[in-house]
């Protein structure tokens, strides 16, 4: 009897172990914590290795192709359609993915689950246009090389012998 | 006056209907820790009750499969006006890891309006109380507009 009398004083003088919020701050979500996706375009390379793995086909990539023949890609992801395994981060060898810990999801628009960034992607320099003569020489070039080879190899052996 | 009396106490106590649409039980249990002593909802008058017939919030979790659909959408059908939905973990909006199975049916929007989601698989309780304070706000403000 006595045990429980103690421990029923020591409760009534305790601080509730109920949390306070919504009054005040939300509380910090635990060590490692997978929430809110934070994703970062300037060091993503475009792979789409994350694509690959995530199961529920959580993002989608834009390309658009400008003017000048750079492109435009844009990485959209929906944390709707998320199951926050951490897939995607894991994979990104450029760490341009991370899972946050704000895991205060709440929201009345579609637009309120939205996570983007885009990048450029510089087209390659263009090719330099050879005139038929140049061309013709890197061949006579590429024949002589080809005959000394095949000179210096039919030689080889009789300085073995 | 009467309305206005009726209004005030049903602001103040919203109940909330959960209906699991084939969801994985990740978060129905998120919900029922909602109301644990530890988050404790029933301080702000959230109560979960057995019947539609008396819910002002229906939460819905799980990605609506076949054999849940039509009995969602009868107790859609006998929940009063004005009533708040609210969206619980990424199944419903989107169908999640289950999008493009044969036995889904979905996503929720495609039945009913949805006021209010929440992200996440599952959506921490803290989160799930924030929706459902904002779920109460704008019951507040349909519950304006009905009256007009
Ligand atoms: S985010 Fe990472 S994994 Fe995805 S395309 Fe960019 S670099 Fe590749
Ligand atoms: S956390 Fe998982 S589900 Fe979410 S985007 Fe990454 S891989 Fe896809
Ligand atoms: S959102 Fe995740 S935890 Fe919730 S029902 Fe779907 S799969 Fe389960």
């Amino acid at each position: 009897m006595l045990p429980y009398l103690g421990k029923a004083m020591t409760n009534l003088f305790r601080k509730p172990s109920t949390e306070k919020f919504p009054v005040g701050d939300a509380p910090q979500a635990a060590e490692r914590y997978r929430g809110r996706i934070s994703y970062n375009p300037d060091v993503c390379v475009n792979c789409g290795m994350c694509m690959r793995v995530c199961a529920p086909q959580c993002m989608h990539r834009d390309i658009e192709t400008l003017e000048n023949g750079d492109q435009k890609i844009t990485f959209t992801f929906d944390l709707t359609s998320c199951t926050f395994c951490g897939m995607c981060a894991d994979f990104c060898s450029r760490h341009s993915i991370t899972l946050t810990d704000d895991y205060m999801m709440v929201g009345t628009q579609p637009e309120d689950f939205i996570v983007t960034g885009s990048f450029i992607k510089k087209a390659p320099p263009p090719k330099p246009k050879l005139t038929p003569e140049q061309i013709a020489e890197m061949k006579a070039k590429a024949e002589a090389a080809k005959a000394a080879k095949a000179a210096a190899k039919a030689e080889e052996p009789k300085a073995d012998a | 006056m009467f309305e206005k009396l009726i209004d005030n106490s049903m602001a103040k106590s919203p109940w909330i209907f959960h209906v699991n649409a084939g969801s994985c039980n990740g978060c129905d249990i998120e919900l029922v820790s909602v109301l644990t002593p530890r988050y404790d909802a029933e301080r702000f008058g959230f109560r979960l009750t057995g019947t539609p017939r008396q819910a002002d919030i229906v939460v819905v979790s799980g990605p609506i499969t076949l054999q849940t659909r039509d009995r969602l959408r009868r107790v859609l059908e006998q929940v009063p006006e004005p009533y708040v939905v609210v969206s619980l973990g990424s199944c419903p909006k989107s169908g999640n890891v289950f999008k493009g199975s044969y036995s889904i049916d979905g996503p929720l929007d495609k039945w009913t309006h949805v006021d209010v989601s929440v992200a996440g698989c599952t959506p921490k309780p803290e989160a799930i109380v924030a929706a459902l304070a904002k779920a109460t706000e704008i019951l507040k403000e349909k519950r304006k507009e009905m009256r007009k």
